[in-house]
């Protein structure tokens, strides 16, 4: 591709390809409404990855220099599922959270993205969109909460381990060991079988399994940074331990425990997803992804919808974290070496 | 060596022992009175103080570990507190070797489909082929799978018709690549040899394709045929698609690890040296890059156990499979807690001996790490 202009064969293929792929999306979505979803599904995902092989390659002509579409559609859609939970009070929902106000909708309505209910109403006539963004809700602050938790009293010991070596740090470690011996969604229906399945008790749960983990990275990390020649630099200059720990190790270690916070994020967000799947978490009323779809699960041979809409989104959001989470990781990783 | 070895066996055997006494400590996280939070309203006081015996309630923490421990070492888990009233020891032992089948086939299947795909995608890395397969295992990695089991029943239940026209699509597209290496290889000195074998692999390919769309099977969308029940075949078919389903997560984590590292290795000398003395690239590939970058993908793979164990309670559920994972989750939502403290602490000991073969298994590998030992 030479500087100066831009190259229009590679542009008019890629723009093609968009064109091409937005029609495969309308054509499944719109005029093959008769044919079974069997082929539609498959028509409307081809559909959805020619038009971003098509947006990459036009972007890429156009501005002369790769972007990373998949990262930037990332960021956005985490910024907008962040947004719609905190937001889902003030949003133009239809009624999603209570079955006797929908009496008069028809259950099972299809998703019509210019209609009253965008992905459709479930068995009750809830609207899916809604059921679904107050399911963000859920997710988003277990695992979040979850993780922060975790970061914390797991960061914490880690540092302390690597920092202090010797017993402590063999105390920690084993304790570690141990927590992770649990295969980890085993501990974690363990705790539900005994504790009442509500946010606080799911986050709590989900945060003991993070901490081993945070533990052992924070520590291994600040084995690396501690042989530094900074520290070594800090220490001759007469800085004592907490000087260290806190001007030196903390702000070095933090960016390897925040990249992996995004992947950990992801995985709490599938636990608790396959956890209130198994109807072990938070139940009706309270939306949640994973209820949702159990819900929609015994009709969803004739209704796809009912498992598809929540289970879409569910995928894009733990898609996302995990695409923000590579670039970051080997953003701050390489920094690190 | 022999310290080493010693050292890491009683940590296990600690590990262990901590690891049930705490599952026994879970009764006491239950809030409130264990004993009628299980029985509910309108249970006699006789009922009640069977129950505390039988949970052994009233006996301090050690000793009711103790005598459970005693019990359990010779197969003796008590009996289940919700009828009907069964040894919990032969409900284990009747499930356990499901979700152990379950959980190996699925491992079978995500290495013999990841290894050939990592070596391939690592060869030509940057090309078409690779971006279609790496960006369709870091897809699979991200979703749930309880999901893709949804998915996987959607498709192959619901429309056979639409998964035997995708099977189809890949066929074609194989040999046709076979076929486009054909035409650019007519270009290039070539040998008797190379010609017979990707011809080979072409027939392979169309005759497997058509078979497969051919004989489709009939899968079951639940339930699950023990071989004494009937047979290998109706076993076989009623395990695939759980299996299917976790291996479709576990081979793309398997790839990619592989992939990265098989990319790392092709750049080494002695790569350079088996391409200069003319080897062909798929001898190269097997012979001098796999073994060197198989280590992390031992790792991973052993870790994989656990993913699995974890794994098959979700697809045991979707599937209506009864397994370990159909038993702790009706346990709990029955609150046979017997049930549910055997079963757990099954499944962590399987997992603690699998992580301590695996990090042997890995010891014996690598001679690195063996001889930082000796």
């Amino acid at each position: 591709m030479s500087d100066a202009t831009i190259d229009r064969k590679r542009l008019a293929i890629a723009v093609l390809a968009l064109v091409a792929g937005g029609a495969a999306v309308w054509v499944g979505s719109a005029l093959l409404v008769d044919v079974t979803a069997g082929w539609r599904v498959p028509v409307i995902l081809v559909g959805i990855a020619l038009a971003l092989i098509g947006l990459d390659r036009a972007l890429t002509a156009l501005l002369r220099r790769r972007i990373q579409i998949a990262l930037v559609l990332s960021v956005a859609w985490l910024v907008a599922i962040v947004a719609a939970a905190a937001l889902a009070d003030f949003l133009p929902l239809s009624e999603s959270l209570r079955p006797d106000q929908t009496l008069d909708v028809p259950a099972r309505l299809r998703p019509d993205l210019f209609s009253a209910h965008p992905l459709g109403t479930d068995n009750q006539g809830l609207d899916i969109l809604g059921g679904v963004i107050y399911g963000a809700r859920v997710s988003l602050i277990v695992g979040c909460g979850a993780v922060l938790i975790g970061a914390l009293i797991g960061g914490l010991g880690g540092i302390i381990a690597g920092f202090k070596r010797g017993r402590t740090e063999s105390v920690l470690l084993f304790l570690a060991d141990l927590l992770l011996a649990f295969p980890p969604l085993i501990l974690l229906l363990a705790m539900v079988a005994v504790l009442e399945p509500s946010v606080r008790n799911v986050t709590l749960g989900l945060a003991v399994l993070s901490v081993p983990i945070y533990l052992r990275l924070a520590r291994a990390t600040t084995l690396a940074v501690a042989k530094r020649e900074y520290v070594l630099a800090a220490r001759v200059l007469g800085a004592r331990n907490r000087r260290l720990v806190v001007s030196e190790i903390v702000p070095n270690v933090l960016p390897v425990v925040i990249a992996y916070s995004f992947v950990l994020v992801a995985v709490l967000i599938v636990a608790e997803a396959s956890l209130s799947y198994l109807g072990l978490s938070i139940k009706r009323p309270n939306p949640t992804w994973g209820n949702m779809i159990a819900a929609g699960q015994e009709s969803f041979n004739r209704h796809p919808h009912l498992v598809f809409g929540p289970g879409i989104i569910l995928f894009l959001t733990v898609f996302a974290l995990n695409r923000v989470g590579e670039a970051a990781s080997s953003k701050w990783s390489r920094r690190r070496r | 060596m022999i310290r080493r070895g010693a050292i890491k066996v009683v940590r296990m055997i600690a590990i262990v022992l901590l690891v049930t006494l705490g599952t026994t400590l879970l009764l006491e996280l239950v809030p409130g009175d264990v004993a009628s939070s299980v029985l509910g309203e309108g249970a006699t006081a006789e009922q009640y103080e069977a129950l505390r015996e039988e949970l052994r309630l009233d006996q301090s923490i050690p000793s009711r570990y103790g005598d459970w421990l005693g019990g359990a070492v010779t197969g003796d888990f008590g009996k289940s507190i919700v009828p009907p009233v069964t040894e919990v020891g032969s409900l284990i032992s009747a499930r356990l070797p499901v979700t152990i089948e379950i959980a190996v086939l699925a491992m079978l299947l995500s290495l013999f489909a990841a290894i050939p795909l990592a070596m391939w995608t690592a060869y030509r890395a940057g090309g078409a082929g690779d971006k279609l397969v790496s960006g369709f295992a870091f897809g699979a990695i991200s979703v749930p799978s309880f999901l893709s089991a949804l998915l996987v029943i959607f498709f192959v239940i619901f429309h056979p018709g639409a998964t035997k026209a995708l099977i189809a699509a890949v066929g074609v597209m194989v040999v046709a690549s076979i076929v486009v290496g054909w035409i650019k290889a007519d270009r290039r000195p070539h040998s008797r040899r190379a010609w017979a074998r990707s011809a080979a692999a072409a027939v392979a390919v169309v005759v497997l394709t058509v078979l497969v769309v051919w004989q489709f099977p009939a899968f079951p969308r639940q339930g699950f045929v023990r071989i004494t029940e009937g047979g290998l075949a109706s076993n076989l078919r009623s395990a695939f698609l759980p299996a299917l389903t976790l291996a479709l997560l576990e081979a793309s984590v398997y790839l990619r690890v592989l992939r990265a590292d098989l990319i790392t290795t092709l750049d080494e000398d002695f790569v350079l040296s088996a391409e200069a003395k003319g080897l062909p690239a798929w001898r190269v590939m097997a012979r001098h890059a796999l073994r060197p970058s198989s280590l992390s993908l031992v790792t991973v793979a052993g870790v994989g156990f656990a993913r699995l164990l974890g794994g098959t309670i979700i697809v045991e559920a979707v599937f209506n499979v009864r397994g370990m994972g159909d038993l702790i989750v009706n346990a709990i939502q029955t609150k046979d807690y017997p049930v549910v403290q055997a079963g757990v602490a099954v499944l962590a000991v399987v997992f603690v001996v699998m992580n301590a073969l695996v990090d042997v298994t890995y010891t014996y590998l690598d001679p690195r790490i063996r001889a930082r030992h000796v």
